[in-house]
């Protein structure tokens, strides 16, 4: 039985390798000189040496600081939009017959499998007349279509689990639909409730198309990371491109145990 | 009669995400197409589909490559992974932990770490190949991972690889976790050996799972955009950046409706078609 582990060990080992590489160089080019790095042609890929310089300099660089804060706006407006359309939906889709609310949802994720690129561009002509282009509220208002479809399966899921009768003895105990929600119903949903807002925020902060057509001028993280890459200064972003992902990882690795195939397909059964 | 008067109510609560999901979903993506006809004199004809069809052809057919190309690798490692994964080794945790980490890095990073890694000139890749005296042995500076179309489309279909096994993965332990241990035990214990097991006992259980893994990165596959712009621009266009190039060009706005109509319509059947053969009416049997 020992044996048979070590093929899958080697397997393991060498993909494990293949998966870090790249947050590897990420990480050693934030903390090399750039002489060891950007400078050579044959950039060494031992940590040979350490500096803080870089980071210095890409903090002092103002310009990538407004579109992280944005981006943090925007991810924020996402993830609570989310969650109150989502909750809404979830709640109400619970109550309906499951033949009806599985063909919402179906029809829902029907519509996030529209390219991202296809309805950007007509919105982003609407939100020019509503003056919601370049600005944040226009962003989050397009990303909230990737979310929300996901976020109101997952809510479902939540609403699905408790018990069909706790909502009539809140009822009975004099509670009103505000307040049974508030004290009954909103504790018992919190893991469906985080983990809905943290996947929502996640997407948010990764989205690139809708912020790229919506908002080109006043740009999020990725896209002026974009707009750095292709003027060709790369060594400014890379240390910064660190900063900024560490808190995801660290976010992904929180949410590794609630990752389930489930959440992710959306609930479509096998 | 009562059941239906609370049904009723209850939509309402539905109705927000509905009419979200409607105005900002459908409805722009129906005037695309509306708009795609109609040409820049202001009359309606298929006048931008015949400017862009050689380009639009060969975008089109570049996606395709692409889109099955990064499918069937990230399924063949997502299906290893899985497998490794669900067995109880010593350090999984380790191990799992390291394989979520491309998920947690955004798609702009990631393309950004690759350009490094895949310069055409120097990076981290030909550094590699140098420490190994590989370029030495055949005589050259550096490889130029760009020198070819091909070479260029094999480098998104790597960072995509890179990116979204991760995802695919997490599916499939999921379908590998409800197939029963007793079973794999009774074929082991008749004597069947790893390789038989898989395609007898894991490949067929795992089989929907796969094609629920094929529907959802299918999709997204052929909506690639941000890795095939930050990585190679425009050499080649894959439709999405072709959309993009068209818009960003003001002598060339219309056209870009053409070609996200295009593209429009082969995700629309894609999606029928996955939708009509796996997940979804599953779903609805429930």
């Amino acid at each position: 039985m020992k044996n048979s582990n070590i093929p899958s060990y080697i397997i393991a080992i060498i993909l494990a390798i293949i998966f870090i590489y790249p947050l590897y160089i990420l990480i050693l080019i934030a903390f090399e000189p750039v002489s060891l790095t950007f400078d050579r042609l044959y950039p060494y890929q031992l940590p040979f040496d350490f500096t803080l310089a870089n980071f210095k300099a890409s903090i002092k660089d103002l310009s990538l600081i407004a579109p992280v804060l944005r981006s943090v706006v925007v991810a924020f407006i996402v993830a609570i939009l989310a969650i109150v359309l989502s909750t809404s939906a979830g709640y109400g889709l619970n109550k309906i017959s499951s033949k009806f609310s599985n063909k919402i949802i179906v029809l829902m994720f029907f519509a996030n499998m529209l390219p991202a690129i296809v309805i950007a561009i007509p919105i982003s002509v609407y939100f020019i007349k509503l003056g919601l282009y370049d600005n944040v509220f226009g962003i989050a208002l397009a990303q909230e279509l990737v979310v929300l479809p996901i976020s109101t399966f997952i809510m479902l899921g939540g609403f699905r689990a408790l018990p069909v009768d706790l909502e009539n003895q809140t009822n009975i105990d004099g509670a009103n639909l505000l307040s049974s929600f508030r004290y009954v119903i909103i504790p018992l949903i919190r893991v469906p409730l985080i983990i809905t807002f943290l996947l929502a925020w996640m997407t948010s902060w990764d989205e690139f198309t809708y912020a790229i057509i919506i908002s080109p001028l006043a740009p999020t993280f990725p896209v002026s990371l974009y707009d750095y890459v292709s003027r060709g200064d790369p060594f400014i972003s890379s240390s910064f491109a660190l900063l900024v992902t560490i808190p995801v990882i660290v976010i992904v690795v929180f949410l590794q145990k609630y990752l389930k195939g489930e959440y992710l397909t959306g609930g479509m059964k096998a | 009669m009562f059941k239906n008067h609370t049904n009723y109510k209850y939509i309402l609560f539905v109705l927000p995400a509905l009419v979200y999901v409607a105005a900002l979903s459908f409805f722009p993506a129906a005037s695309v197409v509306f708009l795609s006809f109609k040409t820049p004199k202001g009359a309606y004809s298929l006048g931008n589909y015949y400017a862009i069809e050689s380009g639009l052809l060969k975008s089109t057919f570049d996606t395709v490559i692409v889109s099955f190309g990064a499918l069937l690798i990230q399924l063949f490692f997502a299906i290893l992974i899985a497998n490794i994964l669900i067995k109880s080794l010593k350090g999984n945790k380790l191990f799992s932990t390291i394989f979520i980490i491309p998920y947690g890095i955004s798609t702009v990073v990631s393309a950004f770490i690759f350009s490094l890694i895949f310069s055409a000139v120097g990076g981290f890749a030909n550094s590699t190949l140098h420490s190994l005296g590989l370029l030495h042995l055949f005589g050259i500076a550096s490889v130029n991972w760009y020198a070819t179309q091909y070479t260029s489309m094999g480098i998104v279909m790597f960072a995509d690889f890179w990116k979204n096994t991760p995802l695919i993965a997490l599916i499939l332990l999921g379908g590998l976790s409800s197939i029963d241990p007793a079973i794999m035990e009774a074929a082991s214990v008749d004597g069947a050996g790893s390789f038989r097991r898989f395609i007898h006992i894991i490949l067929p259980n795992l089989a929907p799972y796969i094609a629920i893994a094929l529907l959802i990165r299918g999709v997204s596959e052929f909506n690639i955009f941000a890795l095939p712009l930050v990585l190679i621009g425009y050499h080649p266009s894959l439709i999405n950046t072709l959309v993009y190039e068209y818009f960003t060009s003001i002598s060339s706005v219309d056209y870009s409706y053409a070609a996200a109509t295009i593209l429009l319509l082969i995700i629309v059947a894609f999606a029928v078609l996955v939708i009509k053969l796996g997940g979804a009416s599953n779903y609805e049997k429930q």
